[in-house]
């Protein structure tokens, strides 16, 4: 309580002093000038120009219309020293009372301006970090469902998963995994408003739950003006907490700049098709041994309960079938099965925005519906924004402003459906499969299936067994801009991301598995508050020396709640409610709350235009860290030297040399309640209550986390900016880090918070763009980025008692953060080996485990990178990109499966003699291989495979075993699905063509363009088979791991837009 | 203007605070910092019954290595064919949820929980200690619960630890020290705890007998001359009983789903040959009446032979054991007679043990719902199930593992210690014609506890399945 005290008391006294500071000043009026400043080229206003009368103190800013006016004690004429961002210095003379001044935009690299944190516009050179920007184009005109999606390959360092299928969630990592266990995802912020970028799940836990999108793909990315990516702490320390792992800045589109009323009107579509299938085998169907003849899919014909393809050959053989009602039927195989059980998605999208600006307000409306069809049968996404943004000038010096975007997102079904691991609805029945099943007959008929033991028709599954999502979101503030002094405004804001989420689930009575059927509700409610006042002061000290500083606070209020009922086995078929079960609902709920206050400080020192210094700090209190340790305050310090200003090293050849350097620190907060342990409760036994451990042993001396990251860079531009090179390298070190710690459960608990830690990540990026090629009609442009991260995990626990932090774990494979290792090692079983590296085998010919884990890769790739060429003839552009990612591992759970179970093209080897089969007959129980002809009456079979392997003696493998045993003889040993991840993609083309201003005139159009783009075309290279290494199993810090997952999807769309 | 700004400033302070402070935004709504006694011991109970009658440490894995039950479909376990996570569930419930609630309990004041409640505690501990050992061999004892990386004992100190802690739990049990609710098992019957309590420590003497025969004997004196007695009834069995839906038996929720374990072969011919009265109970006939007898699955097979058995052909478990209300039987009345029986024969104590025997086979086939005493008597008067006095382990070694059918961690830990029935492993297992002793340890101990680990391992002998513990002296 006495903490908060001081913070306001600290508040008021800052607001009044400088109230009262700024009334100060009142000067003898002698004359007075109304001028306005346009932009020479398009005689726009321009907006926050500073106006200075030569040889005084006396200096404005252009208000909102470009407007400025003085009231002086200096007579006139006298000399006006107009100057902004990006433009030329102009000095001119006035003696009259009324004046227009044009200002003509610098064409060179030294004028670029940025936004940089908190929303504030900066001159790009007098930064010490990098930032990186996409404008509109680049993100909208991909028509990405999840605009994340977009960004891939195009920024240097910047990392994007995208999840399987084409209605899932993506993950963004800024510069490597800077925290061991926690959220390594950056912070969004849309028009200085947080959003909340979560990926909420109840059902199955982090590892089989099913793919939600995650949150900020609710943004329409028609909406978004520019999207500039403030990479690490050096950029991003003045947001405090959330920014060690970057911050992604929105800002979305005002009505600022439309003179009259302006309309657009934006229509896409898209179509999108499954793009990596794995390759099945079509030799062989179901069965086992050779073996198959379906009387009721679970055991009771001969291996009709079994869900593998080791059956009879596929060669037309008459083989009851499970449409055939027990009639002999050609045994054919059907090698579109799974491709054909996938629809052609297709994805409406329509925008209309109307915007205008006046003397005293601006507006932008805009509404946006996107519908969806997925490439799972029934899958559909349906998402709706209405959007708000307005600025009103309610006096000469103070401006406020509303903006509001709802959205609605209405999907009735997603893909996969309830049961099991997120894709696992759809792709494990096809990768437990018979290459014999006819697709068409399943579809004709969804109450018979190919096998009942496990599964039912796929889809009954599709079109019965359903998840729902429904989510109503509003992300808005007011803010306040005011003009208190010369040089001094105060900036106010207080914005609120809320949501509810709501999914149902479904499963119909008659599912094999679940026979009573179930229902489920689960439903979510998210706010993210944030206020914050910010006061900006900027002041020419001298003729050398500038001061931009600023000074504000923060308040953050974040809450989750959770409520999830089921109805385990409902009581009659086909309604859906909770009250219809025969069993007691389980259910559960929470709450988590937190709240941070802020204050924060920077200032900028400019030397004559060409040297920087920026610092900035900042204080924390948080509610989630105990009351000693609540307060943590960092610094950042950082410079930028343009040494062609400097040294004046300008000319023909050299527009640009700039070098800059950075230090920063940022603290993190703990989640919610991580100080006391806690006992949960558990589902009542017969009127009795039970209570257990939550078996997490947590921390009531919690210290903050803290990043330290260093950056240095070089710019440098050439022969009028025609080729541009951006270099950077950073270190970052994060310590004292919030590790929930796996720990042997013979501790008491499987796990423990511990204050601890120590992750190292450096790297390099490199940014590249030129013009080779530049004439009045076309001119090629290219853009290369180059980005390397390595990190070593250097400490967990202090007493070094911990080698290992496990991140995730599936099939066998952990993730490990492992001491001296990069983050992320797959750690899991390997071949057992001799010394000679050979593969030992068992008396039978099967290979045998190592009983010892080994660490078989690491899921970080080695670098990434992406070019993108554009061509440009007239009105029409032509882009492509190609993007790669260069090293790291993934554990394939579909090889691994599909391998077990004989339906992948790789599992033919050795199943008879045209493949590879080894030919034997059988002495007794021994295989026993055929050299001439085999002794009379002895069958000779051709499906005789020998393990490349040595006996524990060293002697050579000789024992035959037959293929289907080869081919199941790894499963257990996670070294054969370990796949290098690398690939090299072309994700991008696009070609646009922008109608003539004068043609569109005529069409009573103020402009207008249609786009086609094709998304995710195909794969120059990769490694792994069968799967897309992108995929993940989600978008925690797991990555690596694969399973059973959606395929991805390939996609073109065509957009039209027209502006009125 | 500017008074105006700082009051609205001031205003939306005000509006995003509400009065909480910093610290009560931080309490959790969610769980509770403070547990009651008795809501941990219904706790540790259900949780108990689950591990040891669930699929991991059950019928996926000790009731197939003892042939109680066999695997017709996804036969790897069946194989021997597992991976470093297969033996996880005990280890890690076993460990954090039992032990550690059952500490909880032992840690309180005796303000929050009588001394009963402590001695409740300390038993149920005593037995998941028992369980982990008899399937890992050394395992964290002394320093479990108390370090981030305990150190592993060997498992002649954990079963001489655990005879300490039960006399110990023998002593704080008293029916004048208090009520215990919560108690789904004894509903409260402070003298059926402290039967089990000897009973336990009975156990235990058997147990070392091989190894430490003085102890042994010791143990076995103490357990049986203590003033509260072992078990003297069916009555008396420690067993854990379900209800409905979710709360059902494990088994039975897993056979509403799957279909993939059958009674083994094994034991199904053993029974035929035996004439035993069991055979209807532990098994269900074909489900194709055209079979119309019995017919186990065999064990160890190829999933493909194993399925071509026919999943109609062949007997899944009786459904004595697979309706939701089956009882999970922990520590039976008649495992106390085998082993008094064992204690007498091994001149531990005095009796008959012929006598003790037959009264054991007897409260087994009574357990089972077999009381006709005609054919109780019929039974017992058969050649091949007469005590043998000259090889009392191949006696009680069979009928033994007769008697624990189901009960598959405590039959896995007597047939190694017995060595009889003898077994054979399946054709198609992978242990080079061995069949597992032992439980290894989950795959998470090299990377969590990767020191102790090490230095366990050195001790016992290597991490397999094969090795052998301390206890099974053959």
């Amino acid at each position: 309580m006495k903490k908060k005290l001081n913070i306001y008391t600290w508040l008021c006294i800052l607001l009044i002093s400088i109230g009262v500071k700024a009334q100060e000043t009142k000067p003898l009026i002698q004359s007075k000038l109304e001028g306005i400043v346009l932009d020479a080229a398009t005689k726009e206003p321009v907006i926050g120009a500073s106006v200075n009368i030569k040889g005084t103190t006396h200096g404005v800013l252009t208000d909102f219309d470009g407007k400025f006016y003085f009231q002086t004690g200096q007579k006139l004429p006298y000399t006006l020293i107009v100057s902004f961002l990006g433009y030329k210095k102009v000095e001119t003379v006035v003696s009259e009372n009324s004046v227009v001044i044009n200002l003509t935009q610098e064409p060179n690299a030294l004028s670029e301006v940025v936004v940089t944190a908190l929303g504030i516009s900066k001159e790009k050179k007098s930064l010490g970090y990098t930032t990186q920007s996409l404008k509109n184009k680049e993100i909208a005109d991909t028509k990405e469902t999840n605009f994340l999606n977009s960004l891939s390959g195009k920024l240097a360092g910047v990392r994007i998963t995208n999840s399987q299928g084409d209605m899932g969630s993506s993950r963004i990592i800024i510069r490597g995994e800077t925290s061991i266990s926690g959220n390594n995802q950056p912070l969004f912020v849309v028009d200085g408003i947080p959003v909340d970028n979560s990926q909420l799940n109840t059902v199955g836990g982090a590892s089989a739950s099913r793919d939600f999108r995650n949150a900020v793909a609710d943004l329409n990315p028609q909406d978004i003006e520019t999207l500039t990516v403030l990479k690490g702490p050096n950029a991003a320390a003045l947001y405090g907490s959330r920014a060690a792992h970057g911050v992604v800045l929105i800002t979305t589109k005002s009505g600022k700049g439309n003179n009259g009323l302006g309309v657009t009107f934006n229509t896409g579509v898209t179509i999108s098709q499954v793009a990596t299938l794995p390759k099945f085998q079509n030799g062989y169907g179901q069965g086992s041994n050779g073996l198959f003849s379906y009387v009721d899919g679970k055991g009771g014909g001969i291996n009709d309960g079994v869900d593998e393809s080791w059956g009879p050959k596929l060669d037309g053989r008459l083989i009851p079938q499970f449409y055939s009602n027990g009639q002999a039927v050609p045994f054919v195989a059907h090698p579109n099965n799974v491709k054909d059980y996938f629809n052609t998605g297709i994805t409406l999208d329509n925008s209309i925005s109307v915007a205008q600006s006046s003397d005293k307000a601006d507006f932008r409306l805009g509404v946006n519906n996107q519908k969806q069809t997925g490439v799972v049968p029934n899958s559909e996404i349906n998402k709706t924004n209405f959007t708000v943004n307005t600025n009103y000038q309610i006096s000469k010096n103070v401006k406020v402003g509303v903006t509001a975007n709802y959205i609605v997102t209405d999907a009735p079904a997603l893909p996969g459906g309830p049961s099991g691991g997120r894709a696992a609805g759809v792709m494990l029945q096809f990768i437990w499969f018979g290459r014999q099943v006819d697709i068409d007959q399943l579809r004709n008929n969804r109450n018979v299936n190919w096998n009942n033991s496990y599964y039912s028709n796929p889809y009954w599954n599709a079109y019965y067994n359903t998840t729902s999502q429904q989510r109503n979101r509003i992300i808005g503030d007011i803010h306040l801009d005011a003009k208190l002094a010369e040089g001094l405004n105060f900036k106010f804001r207080t914005g609120v991301d809320y949501y509810n989420d709501r999914r149902k689930y479904t499963i119909k009575y008659g599912t094999n598995g679940t026979p009573f059927g179930s229902y489920a509700e689960d439903a979510y409610t998210v706010s993210e508050r944030n206020t914050e006042g910010i006061f900006t002061y900027t002041k020419k000290l001298s003729d050398d020396f500038s001061l931009d500083a600023l000074g504000g606070f923060n308040i953050r209020n974040h809450s989750d709640a959770n409520n999830y009922q089921k109805a385990p086995r409902l009581a009659v078929p086909d309604l859906y409610t909770l009250t219809n079960s025969r069993d007691p609902l389980t259910s559960s709920n929470s709450l988590s709350r937190l709240r941070v206050y802020s204050a924060y400080a920077s200032a900028q020192l400019g030397y004559r235009n060409y040297a920087y210094l920026n610092l900035t700090a900042r204080n924390d209190w948080s509610s989630t860290l105990p009351s000693s340790n609540r307060s943590y305050f960092y610094p950042s310090v950082n410079g930028s030297l343009v040494l062609s200003e400097a040294l004046n090293l300008k000319g023909n050849t050299l527009d640009l040399l700039k070098l800059r350097a950075g230090w920063s620190e940022v603290g993190n907060d703990a989640d919610p309640y991580q100080l006391s342990t806690v006992y949960n409760f558990q589902t009542a036994f017969d009127g009795n209550p039970i209570q257990t451990s939550s078996q997490k042993k947590l921390n009531e001396n919690l210290k903050p986390e803290t990043t330290r990251s260093t950056e240095l860079g070089l710019e440098a531009s050439f022969w009028k900016n025609r080729l541009h090179f951006d270099f950077a390298y950073y270190n970052t070190n994060s310590f004292d880090q919030i590790l929930e710690i796996k720990t042997t459960a013979s501790s008491g608990y499987n796990s423990q918070l511990i204050n601890a830690g120590k992750i190292n990540n450096n790297g390099i990026e490199i940014q590249l763009d030129g013009s080779p090629i530049q004439t009045e009609k076309f001119k090629w442009n290219v853009g290369v980025n180059y980005s390397k991260n390595t990190s070593k995990v250097e400490v967990l626990d202090y007493d070094k008692q911990i080698q290992n932090y496990t991140i995730g774990s599936t099939g066998g494979v952990d993730v490990l953060a492992s001491v001296g290792q990069p983050y992320g090692a797959l750690y899991g079983t390997a071949y057992l080996r001799d010394a000679n590296g050979n593969i030992v085998v068992d008396s039978k010919g099967l290979p045998r485990a190592d009983s010892q884990k080994k660490v078989l890769g690491h899921y970080t790739p080695d670098f990434i990178g992406g070019i993108t060429n554009t061509l440009t003839y007239k009105n029409i552009e032509l882009s492509f990109l190609v993007d790669a990612s260069v090293g790291g591992e993934i554990f394939s759970g579909t090889n691994r499966t599909g391998t077990y179970t004989g339906v992948l093209a790789e599992t033919l080897a050795g199943r008879d003699a045209a493949n590879g089969g080894l030919s034997y007959y059988n002495v007794g129980t021994t295989k026993t291989l055929l050299t001439g002809a085999a002794p009379n009456g002895t069958t000779v079979y051709d499906n005789g495979v020998i393990f490349d392997g040595v006996f524990a003696d060293g002697t050579p493998n000789n024992q035959i075993i037959t293929a289907q045993e080869y081919h199941k003889a790894s499963y257990n040993i996670s070294e054969a699905f370990i796949y290098s991840s690398t690939f090299v993609k072309l994700r991008e083309i696009k070609l646009a063509y922008n109608f003539n201003k004068s043609f569109a005139k005529k069409l009573g159009l103020q402009g207008a363009s249609i786009t086609a783009v094709g998304r995710n075309l195909f794969f120059i290279y990769k490694d792994a088979p069968n799967i897309d290494p992108e995929t993940a199993f989600n978008t925690g810090n797991a990555q690596g791991l694969e399973s059973l997952s959606l395929p991805t999807t390939r996609n073109f769309s065509l957009n039209v837009n027209l502006k009125f | 203007m500017l008074k105006k700004l700082s009051y609205i400033t001031l205003f939306a302070l005000t509006l995003s605070s509400c009065s909480d402070t910093l610290d009560d935004i931080n309490k959790n709504p969610n769980a509770t910092e403070t547990p009651l006694p008795p809501y941990l011991l219904t706790g540790t109970l259900k949780q108990g019954a689950d591990l040891y009658w669930g699929s991991e440490n059950n019928f996926n894995s000790s009731l197939l290595f003892v042939q109680h039950w066999a695997k017709i479909q996804y036969t790897e376990p069946d194989r021997f064919d597992v991976s470093n996570t297969s033996f996880t569930s005990l280890w890690n419930t076993g460990y954090a949820t039992l032990i550690t609630d059952l500490n909880t309990i032992l840690n309180f004041s005796d303000a929050e929980a009588n001394p009963n409640y402590k001695g409740i505690a300390l038993t149920l501990r005593s037995w998941t200690f028992l369980l982990l050992t008899d399937a890992y061999g050394s395992i964290p004892y002394k320093e479990a619960g108390q370090k981030v990386t305990p150190a592993y004992n060997t498992q002649k100190e954990v079963y001489t630890g655990l005879l300490e802690d039960l006399k110990q739990a023998q002593s704080l049990l008293n029916t004048a020290s208090g009520t215990v609710t919560g108690d789904l098992v004894y509903k409260g019957d402070i003298s059926k705890w402290k039967k089990l309590v000897n009973s336990l420590r009975l156990r235990i003497a058997l147990k070392i007998s091989d190894k430490e025969p003085a102890l042994a004997k010791q143990a076995a004196i103490d357990a049986t001359t203590d003033a509260a007695g072992v078990f003297s009834s069916n009555n008396d069995t420690f067993k854990f009983t379900y209800i409905s839906s979710p709360q059902q038996n494990p088994a039975s929720a897993w056979f509403e789903t799957r279909d993939d374990f059958r009674i083994s072969k094994t034991l199904v011919d053993k029974l035929t040959e035996l004439s035993d009265p069991r055979l209807p109970v532990y098994a269900q006939l074909p489900s194709d009446a055209s079979v119309g007898k019995y017919v186990g699955g065999g064990n160890g097979l190829s999933n493909s032979d194993a399925n071509s058995q026919g999943f109609a052909k062949t007997s899944k478990p009786g459904t004595y054991f697979l309706t939701s209300a089956s009882p999970a039987v922990i520590v039976s009345y008649s495992e106390v007679l085998f082993n008094l029986s064992e204690a007498v024969a091994r001149g531990y104590i005095a009796g008959d043990a012929e006598q003790l025997y037959n009264s054991a086979i007897t409260a087994s086939l009574n357990q089972f719902g077999i009381t006709n005493t005609a054919t109780i008597a019929a039974y017992l008067n058969q050649a091949s199930v007469k005590y043998d006095a000259t090889n009392y382990a191949k006696s009680i070694g069979t009928q033994k593992w007769i008697a624990f059918y189901g009960q598959g961690l405590d039959a896995f830990a007597e047939w190694r210690r017995l060595d009889y029935p003898v077994l054979t492993a399946g054709p198609a297992s992978v242990l080079e014609g061995k069949i597992p002793s032992r439980f290894f340890y989950p795959g998470t101990e090299q990377s969590l506890n990767g020191k102790s680990y090490q230095a366990a391992v050195s001790i016992q002998g290597k991490d397999l399945l094969t090795t052998k513990l301390w206890f099974d002296a053959k």
